[in-house]
């Protein structure tokens, strides 16, 4: 069985048997706060594509899906468009903006990509909270271009409300299952082909890579193209999930939250990302006793990976298995030096 | 004319408060290509300590501002230790150090905000009175804080050019392996250079909060001006975020009179925008060659 197949099966596989969660355990807590890690997994997953195995260190993710989010519920809340519809239009929004950006930092390397990135996301934040003028005037009072501070609420929904009644959250458990495992096999299809081949060798020898007739220029359009379509789709789905689209998925803090999930998983890695996620829902939902000293523990984790695991989780476990199964010949070659 | 003086003045004072925490990011970048994410947060914890020193402890200013100038100080060579140092050799050091500082950050703001709870303080360190020369109205806070940047720049530029330890950052940014086989301690500079630039985070700080107040994220703004000033000037140029810091003021103060402060932080992004895209490596910035 080829590396390739092997990961499609274990998506498959991974995806039965978290379609039998809302069956064994019909807590509603646990079954929304699953919703929400199937969104953020397909966001690191997708901006993994970028990061880890293009090697640019995009910051734009959370704009990404700030644009698909604002799209649909815009969509819904103007024309009255219908979610089936407004989901992929904001999917495909994020696809154009996400490669003009790539066009944008074509010429910029390493942290210069994150400051131009992470000032395009402020200078939308920026431009959305600060827009106070009034574009029409809704019984519930002024409602700004963009929805300013207060964002958009009661766009429409999926219409399981009317389908499922009070167990609705179920269909967005399931639609958000659907999603994550889409974007996991893209991604897995993405990395174990000749295209993720030529993301990889421009990230570890751009010089090297551009000798052996790898056009820069072409595959960072696609990179940033590719990935961003399930970001979008994940943002509108969140709106569509929370009801509720504010600035607030400009924060810093849901950043930090996300890129910590890719660097405690594993950069560069085809599960570290899934895994991340999950282990930093779990550590989240544990540290929700600490109230404000929360923020430290996040801050510790996120220090401690970068420098004890640069590799992380998924990354250290590659190592150890590779040591193990290197242990019989002496003269076994070390292990190569990281290269996410 | 009066308004135009007046403009320039107002912003010559907010360029001088963002030269002096900028000289320090740049200073950083350039000697260890680090871009150190935490540096607001440094700036917030100066602040908040000479607040601590002249309210809590009853220290006189001059102790009190030394004291979170120490601090910040051995804020940055603890930074350097535990976090930067193990990770110096690696290939991603650029990228890791970003993700580690912002770790950093996040830490010392919860910190802050544990201690000091989420009210806005006043910064205790004012000059009362003002002086109207020629139609501009100058409060002496403003010529303060204008006349202990250009101090403290000009005590930089002196270190750095005329001083055996100067030398060796300067060194230490043009070749690191070259600086090394002649015998400079890159660990030392490297500690020294992070300790310089936590201290002038701590001045620039207690500038800062002297015409606005306290707040636990108050870093946050402040550090994304500083990179924007860095980045129109090229990440790690001294003399350039110094130029580009005062620029940046005045156009700041000149952006606030025309189209009000609403866009104004909006615009100086896109300002930054076009000019990454025009000048990958910044107006006074260096083209670096890239190694095979």
């Amino acid at each position: 069985m080829t590396a390739r197949r092997r990961d499609l099966f274990l998506c498959l596989i991974f995806a039965g048997f978290a379609a039998i969660l809302p069956v064994v355990s019909g807590v509603r807590y646990t079954v929304t706060q699953t919703t929400f890690f199937f969104i953020w997994a397909t966001v690191v997953v997708q901006w993994n594509l970028v990061f880890g195995i293009g090697g640019i260190f995009s910051l734009a993710q959370m704009a990404l899906f700030a644009v698909g989010a604002y799209t649909a519920a815009m969509l819904g809340y103007y024309f009255g468009t219908s979610m089936i519809l407004a989901i992929p239009a904001g999917a495909l929004l994020a696809v154009i903006f996400s490669v003009a950006l790539g066009l944008a930092c074509l010429r910029l390397r390493g942290p210069y990509v994150a400051l131009l990135t992470l000032c395009v996301a402020q200078v939308m934040y920026l431009m959305i909270v600060n827009d106070t003028d009034c574009f029409t005037n809704p019984p519930a009072g002024c409602m700004p271009l963009m929805g300013g501070v207060r964002g958009f609420s009661r766009f429409g929904d999926l219409g399981f409300r009317e389908l499922l009644g009070p167990a609705f959250y179920v269909g967005h458990y399931y639609v958000g299952l659907a999603m994550l495992t889409l974007a996991m096999i893209a991604s897995v299809v993405v990395i174990r082909s000749p295209m993720g081949l030529a993301f990889q060798a421009l990230r570890d020898n751009p010089v090297y890579a551009a000798a052996r007739g790898i056009d820069r220029f072409k595959y960072q359009l696609w990179i940033f193209g590719l990935s961003s379509f399930f970001t979008g789709l994940a943002g509108a789905f969140y709106a569509v999930n929370t009801g509720v689209v504010g600035p607030v998925v400009f924060s810093f803090s849901h950043l930090l939250f996300l890129l910590s999930m890719i660097i405690i998983g594993g950069v560069g890695t085809i599960w570290g990302p899934i895994v991340g996620a999950l282990l930093l829902m779990f550590a989240d939902e544990a540290m929700r006793e600490l109230g404000d000293l929360r923020d430290i523990g996040m801050g510790l984790i996120l220090v401690g990976c970068v420098v004890l695991m640069p590799r992380g989780v998924v990354g250290l476990f590659e190592d150890l298995t590779r040591r193990r199964a290197a242990q019989p010949a002496r003269n076994a070659p070390l292990p190569t030096k990281e290269s996410a | 004319m009066d308004v135009f003086l007046q403009i320039i003045a107002s912003g010559l004072t907010l360029g001088a408060m963002y030269a002096i925490s900028t000289a320090g990011l740049a200073l950083v970048f350039g000697a260890m290509n680090m871009l150190n994410m935490s540096h607001g947060a440094i700036l917030a914890l100066g602040g908040y300590l000479s607040y601590f020193a002249l309210t809590g402890l009853g220290l006189p200013p001059p102790v009190g501002i030394t004291f979170a100038v120490l601090v910040c100080a051995a804020v940055g060579v603890v930074i350097y230790s535990i976090v930067a140092r193990p990770m110096l050799q690696s290939d991603n050091f650029e990228t890791r150090i970003f993700i580690a500082t912002i770790g950093v950050g996040v830490i010392l703001e919860s910190i802050i905000l544990e201690a000091f709870g989420p009210q806005p303080k006043p910064q205790p360190v004012s000059v009362p009175g003002s002086l109207t020369w020629g139609g501009v109205y100058l409060p002496y806070q403003n010529l303060m804080i204008l006349g202990v940047a250009v101090l403290i720049m000009a005590a930089l530029g002196f270190a750095l050019q005329k001083t055996r330890i100067g030398r060796a950052i300067r060194a230490t940014a043009q070749n690191r392996d070259a600086a090394q086989l002649m015998g400079v301690r890159i660990g030392v500079v490297y500690a020294l250079v992070l300790a310089i630039s936590g201290g002038l985070a701590a001045v620039s700080d207690i500038t800062i909060s002297s015409l606005s107040s306290l707040l636990p994220n108050m870093g946050a703004d402040p550090m994304l001006k500083a990179f924007i000033i860095c980045v129109v000037a090229g990440l790690g140029s001294v003399p350039g975020s110094v130029i580009a810091a005062l620029f940046i003021g005045v156009i700041e103060a000149v952006v606030q009179y025309i189209f009000g402060v609403r866009f104004n932080f909006a615009l100086l992004l896109i300002l930054v925008i076009m000019v990454l895209i025009w000048r990958p490596h910044g107006v006074f910035g260096r083209v670096q060659g890239v190694r095979l």
